[in-house]
Formats: C-alpha cells, structure tokens, sequence
C-alpha cells in the first residue's frame, strides 16, 4: 500500500488539484459579480450563496478539521470545543480590543491561549477515560463560557465584545474578497499540516493509541503525554478559528458559543466521516451552505404549497435543525462512515465493476 | 433565610432526582448516557399542555394521557433508533441522543410556536407557614409526588419479577440472554421508565416556571447529578439529584444567580478528577 518513499502523484491526480485551485480562485469573481464568464446568473442558479457564507464555512472548516484531528484521529471525544473557539475569541479581545497587538500577533497570542486551555482541558485525560472524560469536556465548556460572561460584562457589555477591522500592514481586511484570500490558503495549510502530521511518527503513534491504547503503551508509545499533545494541537487550531471568528463577525457575546455551537462540529464530522480530514472539510460545507439553500426554496415552494411555504417562512430556523438533526441520525444509522466512507464504498464499487472481465 | 433556601432547593433537588433516576435506569439498563433526557422534561411539559389545555380532559386522565404517551415516546425512540446502533460507538450513540433533543425542540416549536404556554393542573397553589419557611403548596406536592415515585421504582426494582430481570440485565446482559430473557423487552421497558420519569419532572416544573423548550437546560442538570452520586447506582442518581438543587439554590442566593450553573459544573470537574466514579458508584475495574 503506502510506501516509505515520497509518494508521488499521478497525472489524473494533478489534474485533479489544479481543477479544484482554479475553481476556488474563481469562486470570488464568480460569487461577487453574480456571472459565469460574463453570463449573468440568477439568486437560485447561485444555490443563493454569498462569499460571506463560503469564507464563514472556511472558519467552521478549521473548527471542523482540529475536532475530526481530535476526535477522529486521536479518539478523544470532546464535546466541549466551543470553549476553544471562546478562548480565541477573548484572547483576540484582550490583545487587541484592549492593547491593541497587530492582528498576526494576536493570532499566535490565540492559538498559544488555545494551547494552554486545551493542556488544561486535557489533563483530566490523565485519569478518567471514555465517557467520563467526555463529561469532563462538557464541564470545561461551562467554565469556559461563564468566564467569557464575565469578562464581557466586566470590560464590555450585554452588546458584547467589538472587534476591530484586523489588517496586515496597509492590508485592511474589510471585504469579503480579502477575507477569502486570507482564510482560503489557512485552511489549506492546516488540512496539509494535519494530514502531515498524520504520517509522522507521533501521528502514527497517535492512531494507534486510538485504535489500541494497550498494544500502544505496550509498544512504548506515552499516551499521556501524546493525548495531552493532541489536545493542545487541536484546541490552538480552534482558537485561531475562534479568533478570526470574532473578527469576521466584528461583535460576539458569549450566547454565540452556546453549546448548540459545540455539537454543530460533531455533527460536521460525523456526516463527514470520522477520522477523515478530507470528510471534516465535506461536513463544514454541507453544515454551512445547507441552510441558505433551503432558504432559497421558500420563494418558489410558498407558490406551490401554502403550508410548506408557511412552514419555510415562518419557521425557518426550527426546520433546517429539524433537518440537520435527521440527516445526522440518518448517517449514524444507516452510513456511519459518514461521506468519506461513501466514498470509498464507491470507489470500491467502481473498481470491482470495472475488474470484472 | 438559610432554611429556606435550603428547603426550596430540597423540593427543586427532588424533582431532579426523578429525572436523574430515569437517565440512571436507561444508562444501567442499555449503555446509553442519554442526552435528550432535558428534552424529555421538556416533552412533558408539552404532554401535559396538549392534555390540559388543548384537549381539556380531565385532570385524572389527563395523568393518563402525560404517562401514556410519555412511556410511548421512550419505548419508539429505543425501537427506531437505538437499537439499530447497538454495538457501535460511544460517540455515535451520543451524538444520536443530542441529535434527537434537537429534533424534539425543533419538532416542538414548529408545533407550539417558540414562545412559552403557562400550564395549570388543578393541583394546590398557595404557601404553608412553618415558623419561618415558606414552603409553597407546589413544591411539597413535587416533592412528595417524586418521592413516591422513586420509592415506587425502588419497591419495583427490589420485589417483583420484571424489576429482578431487569436489574439482571444490567448487571450481565449475556447471562440474561442465554436464560432466554428477552433483552430487548427489558431494554424498552427501561426506556419508557426512564422518558416517564423526566416527563413528570416536566409537568411540576413547568407548573412552577412556564412550559418552554428552556427546560431543557434544566432537565440536563440531572446529567451532573448522575455523575456526582455514581453513574452505576440507583440510589446515587436521587442523592445527586437532591444535592444538585439545593448546591444551585445556595449558590443562586449567596454567589450570584449567574453562577448558579456554574458552581455545579465545577463540582462536577472536581468529582471526575478526584472520584470518577461518584459518590456512590463501584470503582470500574479494566480488564486487559
């Protein structure tokens, strides 16, 4: 299978990449003009999509990829990282609303608090296992929310917490094209880093610990040590997303990162699939443009049927979690390898058709 | 003043005893730690506006139709979805459970519109005096009502035939299997106890506050409770249960009514590191 040497790629899988690069450096043009090559589309052949929610879908694909490299990978479940991303998002609030750090500065400022709460959050790991530590990430949320409560009421108020324009040198980012350019190539670099470190030693030994902690310790891996690691890695990432979360939205209170927002990345990674970074990034744009797709129906369907056009009107937000929440029981039931194992069930498929005589 | 506190949080701890006891005869019975036991709470405050105020019946059948439908819901929900995902893992089954809670609020508030309905059952309202404390007629019929209650599931457990069957599929589910027991019975049998239990922790406090999808918050509070008296034990649940309340209520009167939440998740933090098994649980033992 995966040979130790540098694996090299094929032609069809350059191709490949080089089709998906320019399509996501068209996207931009093709989303702000509203035009495909100088033909002009309408809301509905958009799927009703902005930038705005394709550049929020690349934070929530940094939340979805450091939860999968946690959960996923390492076999830590941890229902509690919207902590994480309230840690970025006060830590972004101390340097730079209060002491106004740049904003580069602010962002390692982040994922060094992130590191820190996520050492700290982990440390029950040394002792508890399974669903008692799971419980232990939950409990961590709640202290993590309650001291984003009061450090915005202390410093702040019910408003919440301003954030300002962030730039990079004369660079304001202040459109979403610039955001786009910003987060676009972050996301790429955390998928490659993650993937990467995946084929390291530790990384192996990380999945070993998932699939086996017993033959892991037995083979000399530290997996005290190793889960405190994953955490810390995974929680850094979170915050920087966390913090540039808060930037994006340029006001946050401490509702946004209520509980609902933690399982919204289990959700991404279970209709993802779990232990797959590629799936996390699938999860992240279904859980992200679903909705505005769905709320692009309700013109047409409120022509065609008066009770489903009143139900998508008026009842909006209660019906697109009603859906999500049975597309998740739906994957856990019927795939729980999520896409990514549909994929591959395809894929197999697809070869052992074409392996027959 | 202390007593009094420390009353109302008794009559709150027990109705998060009720619920905490159901969430603990689900997780004995199946394996499953069930996060939509909040919303369980929540759907019987639901039962019992649909019985009292929309369909008027009468206040005895009314109980009926709470219990009723109520044990339906438990037993359909452990018949379509988790039985299917028997076997899997952990993170699976609570991710099915959170997904359901979801589901069941949003089902809710497209019924029922998001704002909340005030309930009113025929049971007293109105405040007894002793000495000092004033101890409002609602809380001691919660209080009593759950105490019956979880008296009655102990007699249950402890003397009839189901309750031993029971108790023996927690305790070996393969050894049950091989008696010819039918496990599944048994498991639906635990999970329509259990949606009951939280569904009357869900009409008294709706009663007491107003019939919203915000109990939830609430009826989740059973879950540090379980934790706190031992995930494995009955009787641990209903302690946990009491010393959630009345540890919300000091704090709600003499931190802050914000920390009120707080204070339990801490103590719960605290429980995990020190004893993870809980006040009243046996110390799991792995077996390599």
């Amino acid at each position: 299978m995966n040979k130790t040497s540098k694996p090299s790629l094929s032609a069809g899988a350059w191709l490949w990449l080089l089709l998906c690069a320019a399509v996501l450096a068209y996207l931009p043009t093709l989303l702000t003009e509203r035009a495909f090559l100088g033909m002009p589309l309408s809301n509905t052949q958009l799927l009703n999509l902005g930038l705005s929610q394709i550049n929020l879908m690349l934070i929530s694909m940094l939340g979805a990829l450091s939860l999968n490299y946690l959960t996923g990978c390492a076999g830590l479940i941890s229902i509690g990282h919207a902590a994480f991303f309230a840690t970025g998002a006060m830590a972004a609030a101390v340097f730079d609303t209060q002491l106004g750090w740049p904003f580069p500065l602010v962002l390692l400022a982040a994922a060094l608090a992130g590191a820190l709460a996520g050492t700290l959050a982990g440390l029950p790991s040394l002792r508890v296992r399974g669903l008692y530590f799971v419980l232990s990430t939950l409990a961590v949320h709640y202290v993590v929310t309650y001291v984003f409560l009061e450090y915005q009421f202390k410093y702040f108020d019910v408003v919440g917490i301003p954030y300002a324009t962030p730039r990079l040198g004369d660079w304001e980012l202040n459109t979403p094209v610039r955001w786009y350019a910003l987060l676009l190539p972050l996301v790429v670099l955390v998928y490659w880093g993650l993937k990467a470190s995946l084929k390291s030693r530790e990384g192996r030994a990380m999945l070993a610990m998932r699939d086996h902690e017993l033959a892991a310790t037995s083979v000399g891996v530290d997996v005290r040590i190793l889960r405190l690691k994953a955490f810390a890695l995974s929680s850094a990432i979170a915050s920087v997303a966390g913090a540039l979360f808060a930037y994006y939205l340029s006001n946050v209170t401490s509702e946004a990162f209520n509980i609902l927002f933690a399982i919204q990345f289990i959700a991404m990674i279970i209709i993802g699939g779990m232990g797959s970074l590629s799936g996390s990034l699938v999860g992240a744009a279904i859980w992200l443009l679903l909705p505005s797709i769905i709320g692009g129906l309700s013109p047409q369907s409120s022509e065609s049927n008066e009770f489903l056009g009143k139900l998508l009107v008026e009842h909006r937000a209660q019906l697109v979690q009603l859906i999500f929440s049975i597309l998740v029981i739906v994957f856990l039931i019927f795939a729980p390898g999520g896409v990514a194992g549909l994929a591959t069930s395809l894929k197999n498929a697809w070869q052992a058709w074409r392996a027959k005589p | 003043m202390f007593e009094q506190v420390f009353f109302s949080g008794l009559a709150l701890g027990s109705i998060y005893g009720l619920v905490a006891l159901g969430f603990a005869v689900i997780f004995k019975a199946t394996d499953v730690f069930n996060f939509a036991q909040g919303m369980f709470v929540v759907c019987g405050a639901y039962f019992a506006v649909t019985a009292i105020s929309i369909l008027q019946l009468p206040f005895p059948l009314a109980i009926l139709f709470i219990i009723g439908a109520a044990a339906l819901l438990g037993v359909l929900i452990h018949m379509v979805l988790i039985q299917p995902l028997s076997g899997r893992p952990m993170l699976s089954v609570i991710m099915l459970t959170i997904a359901l809670s979801i589901a069941l609020r949003a089902f809710i508030e497209i019924v029922f519109g998001p704002q909340g309905r005030s309930l009113a059952t025929p049971m007293p309202t109105g405040v007894l005096m002793l000495g000092e404390v004033r101890i409002s007629y609602l809380h001691l019929t919660a209080a009593l009502v759950s105490w019956v209650c979880m008296a009655g599931f102990g007699l249950f457990f402890r003397f009839t035939s189901v309750g031993l069957l029971m108790r023996a599929c927690a305790d070996n589910h393969e050894a049950v299997v091989v008696s010819g027991v039918n496990v599944n019975t048994m498991n639906r049998l635990a999970w329509g106890i259990g949606s009951t239990l939280a569904a009357v922790g869900g009409v008294f406090l709706g009663q007491l506050q107003i019939a919203s999808t915000e109990l939830e918050g609430i009826g989740l509070l059973a879950l540090p409770a379980v934790v706190i008296g031992g995930m494995q034990s009955i009787p641990g649940a209903i302690i946990g249960g009491l010393l959630v309340g009345i540890i919300e209520q000091m704090a709600a009167t003499y931190i802050s009514p914000k920390s009120s939440d707080i204070v339990i998740y801490v103590l719960l933090l605290l429980i995990l590191m020190v004893r993870p098994w809980g006040l009243f649980g046996q110390r799991e033992l792995g077996r390599v």
